[in-house]
């Protein structure tokens, strides 16, 4: 069955309901443009690209603040059961998730900031590489997720956690090389560890992402309790 | 075909949306008698199987079968003419008033059919209470309107006792504190949410085991509603209760199971927790959710 937000006796309902889900995709739409532009800040080491990072960090946390004021509103005048019920629940915590994406995504530009006023840890070529194979996993990771929950695929869901494993692999990979890099020159040790937790972040931003994905598989009645990431009492095997 | 086009192909076969579990698909096609979900419960006090209801030519109930538990409260809910009260009104035969309604099948309460000639409706009524949507309490005292029943039932043995069983009825209506002091005063006197709580104390004054409600809030104000709601969460302690309701925030919040009826067909049961955030037939979803027609 294709999902619908659509088809209330009452119009208003459907307005209501898809209003708010065009605008969590709207906000996921400028997420995934912040981790690009951050990868992109933290790797050329662009002061101008991370400073507007942080610009837009704003805009994102206006649309947080908005979505999660029209679903309460929604609640409150609507009382959406079943699939509306879910689907409320799960877009107020997929605009969570991307808020908390964005956030990661800004501690890349903080990094650069930083950097420019203190003598630094510029990633070398290496780590500037996988710092950009690593978001493009995560931007790519964001985009299918948001993709599954634009059209509200829930089934879109199972490749996105299949790439977070790939993520995982790829993190551990750079976690490795970067480790053997400190072994090897111990004074680098401290650019080391701003590297490991640049790399962190983009790991977190794939999490994030799959956590989207498990948000949809709900929204269509999957069982969450699989998913791990929600409360056993929405499950369809209560 | 080559290799890409395949697998694009496998990923769309891949289900999208709700996945279809043992009991069926969402979109199972309306079948008499075939109700999604577990109809039985452990130790039911009603059992009913392949009940059909005919209003002369009309086919009004379509080979309904649910257990009701004791200690429960189920709620039955479907739009307007789907059945519902119809069979409501089959549990304690309310349905006989009516010449061209004619039932079939098997209802049997606490094991025994409810139906068998030598059992004696009035009997079956007192065990099986009825509180209907427009409080109607009967134009005599607040003392009476509780004392009839047992008096005709002859459950009370003298005076002492009548008050005793009046005493407790009202209380457990949570009527008692509220007109202690005017007990000679007309029912009728009293407020809509009052006179409402008036009659459940008169269903109960009999020692019923089943209480019936007939959309027992549609004519009150949200705080009697409340207080009404409150009162049925009590009550389940002592009773089966099954109740009829239009407002699918109160079949939510009072009922432990709920039934959806769809012209006259009992679509889906199942625990009222899974029941408003994840059913699994389609008609089920599109009424709660106000998808409907």
């Amino acid at each position: 069955m294709a999902l619908s937000l659509e088809g209330h006796t009452t119009r208003a309902f459907d307005g209501d309901l898809s209003s708010l889900h065009i605008q969590a995709v709207a906000m996921g739409a400028l997420v995934i443009e912040q981790v690009q532009l951050a990868v992109s800040a933290y790797s050329n080491w662009d002061r101008s690209a991370a400073t507007l990072v942080l610009e837009r960090e704003r805009k994102i946390n206006l649309y947080d603040a908005q979505i999660e004021e029209a679903a309460l509103q929604l609640i409150a005048r609507r009382q959406p059961m079943a699939q509306d019920l879910r689907a409320v629940f799960a877009i107020d915590k997929v605009v969570t998730e991307l808020e908390r994406a964005a956030d990661e995504a800004k501690k890349l530009a903080l990094a650069v900031l930083a950097e420019s006023d203190a003598s630094g840890f510029r990633p070398g070529a290496a780590t500037a590489r996988e710092a950009r194979a690593l978001g493009r996993v995560a931007a790519t990771m964001i985009r299918a997720a948001l993709e599954a929950f634009d059209r509200l695929e829930a089934g879109a869901a199972a490749s996105v956690v299949q790439q977070d494993k790939e993520m995982d692999a790829e993190y551990a990979d750079a976690l490795r090389r970067l480790l053997t890099h400190a072994m090897e020159d111990p004074r680098r040790l401290q650019a080391t560890v701003e590297a490991a937790f640049i790399m962190r972040s983009l790991e977190r931003i794939g999490d994030h992402a799959r956590n989207i994905a498990r948000h949809v598989g709900f929204i269509g009645g999957l069982d969450p309790t699989a998913t791990g990431v929600l409360p056993s009492s929405l499950s369809i095997k209560n | 075909m080559d290799a890409v086009t395949v697998e694009r192909a496998g990923i769309n076969q891949k289900p999208s949306g709700r996945v279809a579990d043992e009991a069926g698909p969402l979109d199972a096609p309306i079948e008499a008698g075939k109700t999604v979900g577990t109809i039985t419960v452990e130790d039911p006090i009603f059992s009913c199987r392949d009940v059909d209801v005919y209003y002369g030519e009309k086919h009004a109930i379509k080979k309904v079968g649910i257990d009701i538990g004791k200690n429960s409260v189920l709620a039955m809910i479907g739009p307007s003419g789907c059945g519902k009260s119809t069979f409501l009104r089959c549990l304690n035969r309310m349905n006989d008033t009516i010449p061209s309604a004619r039932v079939v099948g098997s209802i049997l309460l606490d094991g025994k059919d409810i139906h068998d000639k030598k059992q004696d409706v009035v009997q079956l009524r007192a065990r099986v209470g009825m509180v209907f949507q427009k409080p109607n309490p009967f134009p005599k005292s607040i003392y009476e309107n509780v004392a009839y029943g047992p008096r005709i039932h002859g459950l009370a043995g003298d005076r002492v006792e009548l008050d005793e069983i009046v005493h407790n009825s009202l209380q457990r209506a949570g009527l008692w504190e509220e007109v202690k002091d005017r007990l000679q005063h007309p029912g009728t006197s009293l407020s809509g949410g009052q006179q409402q709580r008036l009659c459940i104390a008169r269903t109960i004054a009999v020692n019923p085991e089943v209480i019936l409600m007939d959309e027992p809030c549609s004519a009150l104000d949200p705080i009697a509603t409340a207080r009404i709601e409150d009162l049925m969460e009590e009550l389940r302690q002592s009773y089966a209760i099954v109740i009829v309701t239009h407002s699918m925030q109160q079949a939510a919040r009072v009922s432990q199971r709920t039934a959806y009826f769809h012209l006259g067909d009992l679509i889906e049961v199942g625990e009222t927790d899974r029941i408003f955030t994840n059913p699994r037939h389609r008609l089920t979803e599109d009424y709660i959710t106000g998808r409907f027609g």
